[in-house]
């Protein structure tokens, strides 16, 4: 074997490691300490109204259905156990699901909003991912942006009449995506050394397309599974779910 | 099933004042990301390893494997914030690619080493937090920083909850095993959607049965658990007082009078 050939395949070797650790950082959550405390307390001020309003409707929903306090919670538990389950992958290493988009799908985005939040805590205290400084922006993008997205999809989707299983799988889908853009963006907001923030942000974004593009995509064929089971074993759930969504 | 939950129970700080261990994290944790600087991530990463590890009792191998798992998150961003592409080399190393070059500065090196080394810091700062109070005491704290009633009780229900839902979903998922669930990826798929949508259901069935338990125990709007009590101690709270303040003088040193 020459020098050069066992350089190719030392180069191969590390970016086929690389990959492989790779999908291990799951569901972009950014991590803490990573971004400067001027952008924590931003996008912690930035989801402020979503959280006040969300609040609000929950609060107005159960003062008149106060059983409701329970599906709420576990509706929460449900998103943190769905994202902290290992889902199939591809390349055999461990990646999970955001969760969001679904949740937003059942519950509608200003519940999500609420119980995003307390999942991401969660989250951080329980399991490290994410963290106490960065919750502001992983909510923004997790629990706000992404689910929002979802549920526009969705719900354009039904008014055009689009085949159910389609639009599930484009509103989770495309969620995953927006949340991927979206932390790119901060990402690349907070640290640009030496190139412009467009050129961080594209760096970023390539960065993470390897992982969480192939996640976006399993994450919306999931979805549709779940979705798809929930119609056709758990009509009278569903109902009892649907008083949750009419809290807007 | 959710391994620093069960850690954190059986750490040696657990029945110290939980406010006193909130302060800390929290206090240090801002002081490390608002500073940025090298000398005070290793300071603020020795003392919450030390107080972890060493006077929490939780076994090195354990804290370390927890340490280094948010590792592959900041090696593929330390990528983008290091490496350049562009028609110019810079001055730390220059790698030809056709008339390219991928390449790095000392500045922007200098930037991804510190910038690594505030993210491992603040996570143990996290991770003392994590791994010495468990999470009926946290939102104790929370209650007392007055958190929205409604607020604590959802977390209080959802933080119940995680584990009876992680027993249903592990139980499934054992099962599905058992029964060739997951043997080729079209199957697992398919089992995993199973899985959620069955979970759901029997969430929706489990709520309905708890609030009628809750209800029949006069429930009215309002759960209320005994706290124990645990006063303060004002040696641990001089100490905490000392030691950031200490943090704080030496990171405005080391950020402007430098």
């Amino acid at each position: 074997m020459s020098k050069r050939q066992k350089r190719i395949i030392m180069l191969a070797a590390v970016f086929a490691l690389s990959f492989g650790i790779g999908p291990a950082a799951n569901a972009m959550h950014i991590m803490e300490g990573y971004l400067p405390g001027g952008y924590c307390i931003a996008w912690g001020v930035l989801c402020v109204p979503f959280i006040i309003a969300g609040f609000m409707s929950i609060k107005k929903k159960l003062a008149e259905h106060r059983n409701l306090i329970t599906l709420l919670a576990m509706s929460g538990a449900f998103v943190f156990v769905i994202s902290s389950l290992k889902i199939p992958s591809v390349s055999g290493s461990c990646s999970h699901m955001t969760g969001t988009g679904l949740g937003a799908i059942l519950f509608g985005p200003s519940a999500v909003s609420i119980l995003g939040l307390i999942v991401l805590l969660f989250q951080a205290l329980l399991l490290g991912h994410g963290g106490l400084t960065t919750i502001g922006a992983n909510t923004f993008s997790m629990a706000i942006a992404g689910p929002f997205v979802s549920y526009g999809i969705y719900t354009v989707c039904k008014k055009a009449n689009v085949n159910r299983k389609v639009s599930v799988f484009l509103a989770a889908a495309l969620g995953d995506f927006f949340t991927y853009c979206v932390t790119a963006c901060q990402m690349a907001l907070a640290h640009h050394a030496d190139t412009t923030i467009g050129g961080a942000l594209v760096k970023f974004l390539a960065v993470f397309a390897p992982t969480q593009i192939p996640l976006a995509i399993i994450e919306g064929i999931l979805t549709v599974v779940i979705v798809m089971g929930l119609e056709s074993y758990a009509k009278p759930e569903l109902k009892a779910i649907g008083f949750l969504k009419e809290a807007k | 099933m959710i391994t620093i939950d069960k850690l954190c129970y059986n750490s040696k700080l657990r029945y110290e004042n939980a406010g006193e261990k909130f302060a800390f994290a929290v206090i240090t944790l801002c002081i490390c990301v608002m500073s940025r600087s090298i000398s005070v991530a290793c300071i603020v990463l020795a003392a919450t390893g030390i107080l972890t590890v060493y006077k929490g009792g939780i076994p090195a191998s354990r804290y370390i494997k927890y340490l280094t798992a948010p590792l592959a998150f900041l090696l593929l961003s330390t990528i983008a914030i290091m490496f350049q592409v562009s028609r110019t080399p810079l001055d730390l190393f220059a790698i030809p690619v056709g008339g390219w070059y991928i390449t790095s500065s000392t500045d922007s090196f200098h930037y991804a080493v510190q910038l690594i080394l505030t993210a491992l810091g603040a996570v143990s700062c996290l991770y003392f937090l994590s791994f010495t109070t468990p999470m009926p005491d946290i939102l104790e704290v929370l209650r007392k920083l007055h958190v929205p009633a409604l607020m604590i009780e959802l977390m209080l229900l959802i933080y119940r909850f995680i584990f009876v839902l992680l027993h249903v979903a592990s139980s499934i998922s054992i099962s599905q095993d058992c029964r060739l669930g997951n043997k080729d990826y079209k199957t697992a798929l398919k089992s995993f959607g199973m899985l959620g949508s069955v979970l759901m259901v029997r969430a929706v069935g489990r709520s309905n049965r708890l609030y009628d338990a809750m209800e029949a125990r006069c429930y009215d709007g309002r759960i209320r658990v005994l706290s124990e009590s645990r006063p303060p101690k004002k040696k641990v709270i001089c100490w905490i007082a000392a030691f950031d303040t200490v943090l704080f003088l030496f990171a405005v040193w080391r950020r402007w009078l430098i």
